[in-house]
């Protein structure tokens, strides 16, 4: 099945849409049940959308994008399989099949953009230094723009190149696969940076006790699967206990102090 | 490079935002993660959502202005779907011209439980259930399907939204009252707060490991699993401290922090450390 140059660009429009709504807009579009009908209803078979964006969508529900955890990408997956199944009459199995290799690339996409943002920050830091604010716009507005490109191009791509490219694009990623991984590996630690970045202005030589307890304290929950979701307000109570004890702490010495200097008070 | 300036020039509390003003941060609340990348994660967006605010707020002092958005461009992370619970936090210590340490300490120690609360509320409890039931709809040829999924969870998400942003800025301004009569204690506390919850996120979201193996017949030896027996999170705790030391003694940039683990990155790639 041939689709016609608007239907490829309505497609294309849709595709870099949602590879924003990924992460920011309305954070629901980009779903496989949404997706699936759209894609359906521009490629003239909305009832096979329907199917395909349902489908895929109970099949994803137990894949969620939780922690920043990067699935095979769910969005162009969601396209490219609603493509397959209207254009090839396949079932939503076999269309998410073969809308994988795209996925995987969709998945490279977004790692390669999260990887090449990073040095970015460091102009944001100059914008801020000169406090300029439309700088700062400005830098959002591109990163979902190109995030968006990106993802319109490979989705523009499997339209015109069909399961063959698929086959092209599975051999190409298994041949950079080891890329992928590395960057994938730096990508993983460079969070580091953000967190010592926190540590060279927030940890003032008499917190180090505090850095390590909050470190053991996470570990030890982390050994709880059970709690993995609730591990950070756990340690949240702790850390506030802490804290708070020491604020009140200092308060009462504080006061103690004052009530000292004048002379007429016992200290307690 | 965040300045090292712990206090705003202009001390004067400023008048308290509007509502037009916390509305439209509330919509800029939905592009938090535009500019997400794997050193900062959301700083970049986070400054954008709270920019209106800033503005109005160090509207009459340039300079406090440029501090404001220079340490809030480090490290943030949190939610995307109840980030307007710390903006309204932070922006009301903002708007008292609360200590910079202060407000840094308690943005810190705000946005790291919400990431647990967010996925329990929403990637767990709303989007199954919704999608569960409207997936169905839809299998079964009805459009009603995908209309209510998309009604549904953003009547909630809109809602949660505009609530906490309105509630948390009350809260912080009230809070803040009764702080000002004792800052330094309180200033210390929320840092205190702050290094143990960057403690905490050190080991709960460092997830790095190595996956080399050392042949020995039938059962080769795992050098993760060693590691694991010394200390589990090793990595992340070693890999956080040589940096927080190549930055605070070296004075190396971020930027050459993240080259040096692109390197790290790719070569122990190609050599099977990853």
């Amino acid at each position: 099945m041939e689709f016609n140059a608007i239907q490829i660009i309505l497609v294309g429009v849709w595709a870099f849409i949602v590879a924003i709504d990924q992460f920011d807009l309305l954070e629901s579009l980009y779903q496989p049940i949404v997706s699936g009908a759209v894609i359906g209803a521009i490629l003239g078979d909305l009832p096979t959308g329907l199917v395909v964006g349902g489908t895929y969508q109970l099949m994803t529900i137990g894949n969620m994008p939780v922690g920043g955890a990067q699935p095979p990408n769910a969005v162009i997956g969601g396209i490219m399989a609603t493509v397959f199944a209207v254009s090839s009459g396949l079932d939503t199995t076999a269309a998410v099949g073969l809308a994988v290799p795209f996925a995987l690339i969709g998945q490279y996409m977004v790692t390669l953009l999260f990887t090449a943002m990073s040095p970015v920050m460091s102009v944001a830091d100059k914008m801020a230094e000169k406090g300029d604010t439309k700088g700062i716009v400005r830098l959002n507005y591109l990163a979902m723009g190109a995030l968006g490109l990106l993802f319109a191009v490979v989705c523009i791509a499997g339209l015109i190149g069909g399961s063959a490219l698929g086959n092209t694009l599975d051999k190409l990623s298994q041949d950079f696969a080891w890329i992928m991984n590395g960057l994938g590996a730096a990508g993983g630690m460079m969070r580091f940076v953000g967190f010592a970045t926190l540590l060279r202005i927030m940890l003032s030589n008499d917190l180090w006790g505090i850095y390590f307890a909050g470190f053991a304290l996470a570990t030890i929950i982390g050994f709880i699967p059970e709690l993995s979701g609730s591990a950070l307000i756990l340690i949240a109570f702790v850390g506030i206990a802490i804290s708070l004890n020491d604020f009140q702490t200092r308060v009462a010495i504080k006061k103690n102090a004052g009530s000292a200097n004048g002379g007429e008070e016992d200290g307690i | 490079m965040a300045s090292n300036r712990t206090q705003y020039n202009n001390l004067t509390p400023a008048q308290p935002l509007d509502k037009k003003t916390l509305n439209k941060m509330v919509w800029r609340s939905l592009n938090l993660q535009a500019s997400f990348n794997y050193e900062r994660m959301q700083a970049a967006g986070w400054l954008y959502c709270i920019l209106p605010g800033l503005e109005k707020i160090h509207a009459d002092d340039k300079e406090d202005l440029e501090t404001s958005m220079q340490h809030n461009l480090e490290f943030f992370n949190t939610h995307p779907f109840l980030v307007t619970f710390v903006m309204g936090i932070v922006l009301s210590l903002e708007q008292q011209k609360a200590d910079i340490n202060t407000i840094r300490a308690v943005r810190v120690a705000a946005m790291g439980p919400l990431g647990g609360i967010g996925d329990a509320i929403f990637w767990f409890t709303l989007v199954p259930i919704t999608a569960g039931i409207t997936s169905n709809m839809a299998i079964n040829g009805s459009l009603a399907g995908p209309i209510l999924f998309l009604v549904i969870f953003n009547v909630v998400q809109f809602a949660v939204r505009f609530w906490l942003m309105n509630w948390s800025y009350k809260l912080g301004s009230k809070a803040i009252e009764l702080l000002t009569a004792n800052a330094k204690e309180f200033t210390r506390a929320a840092s205190m707060l702050g290094v143990f919850i960057v403690g905490a996120l050190t080991s709960n979201y460092g997830g790095t490991t190595i996956s080399l193996e050392i042949a020995n017949g039938e059962s080769p030896i795992v050098i993760q699993s060693i590691l694991d027996g010394v200390l589990p999170k090793l990595i992340p705790l070693t890999l956080t401290l040589l940096l927080f030391y190549l930055m605070k003694k070296k004075g190396w940039k971020p930027v050459a922090c993240i080259g040096l683990l692109l390197v790290i990155g790719l070569v122990g790639a190609l050599v099977g450390l990853f």
